[in-house]
């Protein structure tokens, strides 16, 4: 499986390649050039120059010089190796007698674009890492980021509805995974259960998983795991490329268009650019019987990079924007207790209505910026100093379902909640290469956040800075590599809230909080044979309590909860230990086990108060912010089996068992066990079609048995079982492989609620739902 | 030169998108506003019962939670008192008393009432209610309502402002609940 999705990440940039029928023509051009040194541009001998598209190779000589003869004219894929380099893949258009060098250089970092497509995950580190696949990236197309990651065993989602979806890893999700949109940090009200993350998934080129506490590497708060989202590389050869993706849903009569246009200019070839863009909207959702009224949602995006890239120094400019407006299910907001009993008792949701594509009360309305810089340079021959600066706004109103009682206020359509936080992270990385069997990084990394509220007080303004220093080396040495980091975080951070005194006089507080903490990593992989590999990591992990945890006092509304902080929460400290086996006898089968073991000291969980808070409302379960150390354990299951040539199997299924220890109990909201198997056909490729599959796809999870009593609302719902579909294929049409996907969620239209789903208690989940995806790319290429 | 010249293009390019690209930054953060609570916060239920044979008998009793949910707790709990075999004409007021000047939030009930209703639920030995105002539609509101209470003893009275905009019907089983209090009853 692994090897075959890489053929496919092989094979995708010659999807957009022009073919070369070498039968038909006289083909006398010929293709030469010297093989030079990024760095001091020597020639470098025994480099291997291969063009993939008719397999002919060649090696250069001493001088760096090759010579490639009786070619046809035409754009062809050149692949350029050289031991101790970085692979070069490179579009060459071939006319008359082309001359063309190539600049390998020995450094991972600079040629992405390369590494990415040549060095296996299992090389870059000794955390389990699982990257989502091109075909399931696909797949997901048109939904959310969360939906793209599910995927990954052990990754699972936190709903709130249908249209907020937060990826969990081992059981944890919100403020306990760190996610890093190209490299930064993303930073909202991750907080909230209901805010999911502002990231257009069209934006991935890439999505990887890493499991288990890491602070490392990425700063405090990666207690269960980081998840990196990148782009695309851009192009390093002239010419413009691009991809339009339509995608339409029958459930919600949804409708997406993405589109990006990458370039190179021949006049400036160090400038590499992409623009790119996102619009989806769908109207009402609809669960197997009944419509989910105001299920709708729109969503804008547009990003864009500009890559100056030299060899000794470069630059990057990314900026991007999210923008979304979405409707929160109306029956969800309820009054009090009672009004949640009797909307859990009713068979259908106490409202129901027809389709529509407005959106009304209660709604969400985000938006998303990033502007992030990156300027690096070569420091000799030593190492490589990077530079990150980013700035993040993030604007948030949030629509109570009933606007006031007055006319005149209720003509304004007011917004019951703002949120808006301005951050600024700045990182300096130093990078150095192998000397002696090490290479390493060492960094320092800040950031600011302000966060203002209007409206309802459920978090206080505050002010925060945050520091930290890293160092990170790494052994290899054949067989093995061996993998240490330790880091030193401080945090400040300063509250300002108001505070009833009594008798209608509110008096302003402003204490800080300071937070320190060092954490550390240790791992390897042991490469028996190319069958069998172990990989170990342990690693700790910090985070500081959130400011919702120390401060939020009051009602909130769909939860039906009165939640109050507790300002002497201390920070939470994770450990885990993370065990994966690799094992492929044959390129028939791959299995991949991980069992994971995660400390938890200090863990904040919500613990019930004794007694209901009576409020004018009625009477509201409260819970305290409280700490306790827990463990959470489980075990990550992968294998791939190919029944025939063309007839694949692939199981996957997750287990997770979480303790609070200093309250012997079950910790509440982690997931249910689950397992997926799926079964795919590959259709040989033929003339004009090619990568074509079908695939079904069988979902399995299961009750969550281990929950308190009285605990909850509401018992968990139980088992359920689902079946997807999968179709996909390329056809070539002018020299472009146009991309043709269908895909079926939901395929028997089962009735089921998912104990993740924090609307459960209202309705059911999402029904059938099939998709239709085209995509098309092109390609032009100029003479260099 | 020309290299110089590019670069100086790409910097300044660079430059103009990045300050195009950015919003207003309100990264210094001011002090917040004072507590602006929910538009129409109700802080306050006050209960006037009058003695359909004595107008000079008045009762009165108030629930009453002076910063609304969350916070510090109510206040204010009193105990229905009333006397037996009488006829009591009870009106009801609603208040927001974090705004200044104080908010009746009751005459804005009244205004919109056809969306509005107030339940009464009476539970051991408690008043019978009959509500005595209609909406626009001759729903009853229950601003306005008239207990009669028979004999001695101890019981409720759950008093419930039901938010019903579009689906009032007369009765309580629709709509978001927005007031419910329970109200302990004593006849003597």
């Amino acid at each position: 499986m692994i090897k075959l999705i890489q053929l496919f990440i092989l094979l995708m940039p010659l999807i957009t390649v022009a073919q070369v029928d070498s039968l038909s023509q006289k083909c006398t051009s010929s293709l030469s050039g010297k093989i030079l040194d990024d760095h001091d541009r020597s020639g470098l001998a025994i480099a291997t120059i291969a063009i993939l598209e008719i397999q002919k190779k060649t090696i250069s000589n001493e001088e760096g010089n090759y010579l490639i003869t009786n070619l046809c004219d035409g754009v062809y894929t050149i692949k350029v190796t050289h031991q101790g380099c970085d692979t070069i893949l490179q579009k060459v258009t071939v006319l008359g007698h082309t001359i063309q060098n190539f600049y390998p250089e020995h450094h991972a970092e600079l040629l992405r674009t390369v590494s990415v497509i040549a060095e296996r995950p299992l090389d870059q580190t000794t955390q389990t890492k699982n990257e989502v696949s091109i075909e399931k990236l696909n797949q997901s197309k048109g939904m959310s980021l969360g939906d793209a990651l599910k995927s990954v065993p052990g990754v699972t989602t936190l709903n709130t509805g249908s249209s907020i979806s937060k990826p969990i890893i081992h059981g944890l999700h919100s403020n306990r995974i760190l996610i890093l949109n190209n490299g930064i940090r993303q930073e909202g009200q991750q907080w909230g259960v209901e805010h999911s993350p502002e990231i257009d998934p069209f934006i991935a080129g890439k999505l990887t998983v890493i499991k288990g506490a890491n602070s490392v590497r990425y700063g405090s708060d990666a207690i269960a795991g980081v998840i990196l989202v990148d782009s695309k590389p851009l192009r390093d050869s002239v010419g413009i490329n691009g991809e339009i993706n339509t995608i339409g849903t029958t459930n919600g009569r949804g409708g997406t268009v993405s589109a990006y246009l990458d370039g190179n200019f021949k006049k400036l070839r160090p400038l590499s650019w992409r623009i790119q863009g996102t619009l989806k909207q769908n109207g009402t959702l609809s669960a197997p019987n009944y419509y989910m009224i105001n299920t709708g949602l729109k969503e804008s995006n547009f990003s864009y990079t500009l890559q100056w890239k030299k060899p000794l120094y470069g630059a990057e400019i990314f900026y991007s924007q999210f923008n979304t407006k979405l409707g929160i299910f109306g029956a969800s907001h309820i009054g009090n207790l009672t009004d949640l009993q009797r909307a859990f008792d009713s068979p259908v949701p106490l409202e129901t209505g027809g389709f529509t594509y407005a959106i009304n009360r209660p709604n969400q309305n985000v938006e998303h910026e990033l502007l992030k810089a990156r300027f690096y340079f070569r420091t000799r021959d030593v190492g490589k100093l990077s530079i990150i600066y980013a700035r993040q706004y993030n604007l948030r109103y949030e629509y109570d379902k009933n606007s006031p009682l007055n006319d005149s206020l209720a003509a304004l359509n007011q917004h019951d909640l703002q949120f808006e936080i301005t951050s600024h992270t700045a990182d300096i990385i130093w990078e150095h290469h192998t000397v002696k069997h090490f290479t390493g990084s060492i960094g320092i990394s800040g950031i600011t956040q302000g966060n203002t509220y209007e409206g309802r007080a459920l978090i206080p303004n505050f002010r925060n800075y945050s520091g930290g220093v890293f160092l990170i080396e790494r052994w290899k040495k054949k067989r093995l590599e061996i993998e240490g980091g330790v880091r030193y975080d401080y945090k400040w951070l300063r509250i300002y809230k108001y505070e009833y005194v009594g008798t209608s006089n509110y008096e302003l507080i402003s204490p800080i909080h300071q937070f320190e903490n060092v954490s550390g990593n240790f791992g390897a992989i042991f490469k028996k044979d190319s069958t069998l590999n172990f990989s170990i990591n342990f690693g700790s992990a910090w985070r500081a309590p959130s400011v919702s945890e120390l401060y939020s006092d009051g009602l909130h509304h769909g939860a039906a909860a009165m939640e109050f902080g507790n300002r002497n929460l201390q920070t939470e400290i994770a450990y885990t230990g993370i065990f994966t086996i690799r094992y492929s006898p044959s390129k028939k089968l791959f299995i991949e086990v991980s069992p994971y073991y995660n400390y938890i000291a200090n863990f904040i969980y919500r613990q019930p108060t004794e007694a209901p808070i009576l409020t004018i409302r009625g009477a509201f379960p409260g819970f305290n912010y409280a700490q306790a150390n827990a463990v959470l354990k489980g075990c990550d299951v992968y294998a791939n089996y190919h029944l025939f040539k063309s007839v694949e199997i692939t199981a996957k299924g997750s287990l997770l068992r979480a303790w609070n220890k200093t309250q012997n109990n079950w910790l509440i909201m982690m997931p249910a066990d689950r397992i997926e198997t799926e079964i795919t056909y590959r259709f040989k490729n033929g003339k004009k079609i090619s990568h074509s599959y079908v695939s079904a796809s069988a979902l399995f999870v299961n009750k969550q048995w281990r929950v308190e009593p009285n605990v909850d609302f509401a018992p968990p719902p139980p088992a359920y079982f689902l079946l997807n579909m999968h179709a996909s294929c390329a056809i070539q049409v002018a020299n472009q492989h146009i991309e043709l996907g269908v895909s079926v969620t939901n395929l028997l239209n089962t009735s089921y609620r998912d104990y993740m789903d924090q609307f459960r208690y209202f309705t059911d989940a999402l029904g059938r739902n099939i998709s239709f995806r085209i995509k098309v790319p092109f390609n032009t290429s100029f003479k260099n | 030169m020309k290299t110089k010249m590019i670069n100086t293009i790409f910097l300044g390019l660079t430059l103009a998108v990045a300050l195009i690209g950015c919003k207003k930054d309100d990264d210094l953060v001011p002090l917040p506003n004072p507590i602006v609570n929910e538009q129409e916060l109700i802080t306050t239920m006050k209960l006037t019962l009058i003695d359909s044979s004595d107008a000079a008998n008045i009762r009165t009793a108030t629930f009453r939670d002076p910063d609304g949910d969350g916070g510090v707790s109510y206040d204010l709990f009193d105990t229905i008192r009333l006397e037996p075999a009488k006829t009591w004409y009870v009106s009801i007021l609603l208040l927001n008393e974090t705004a200044a000047p104080i908010d009746t939030i009751s005459n804005e009930v009244l205004e919109e009432a056809n969306d509005h209703l107030i339940c009464f639920s009476p539970g051991g030995n408690s008043a019978t209610v009959l509500i005595t105002d209609v909406d626009g539609n001759s729903f009853p509101i229950g601003l306005q309502s008239k207990w009669k209470t028979t004999s001695s003893g101890l019981g409720t009275m759950q008093i419930e402002l039901k938010h019903q905009p579009g689906i009032k019907n007369g009765t309580c089983g629709v709509g978001e609940t927005d007031i419910d209090i329970l109200f302990p009853v004593k006849i003597q």
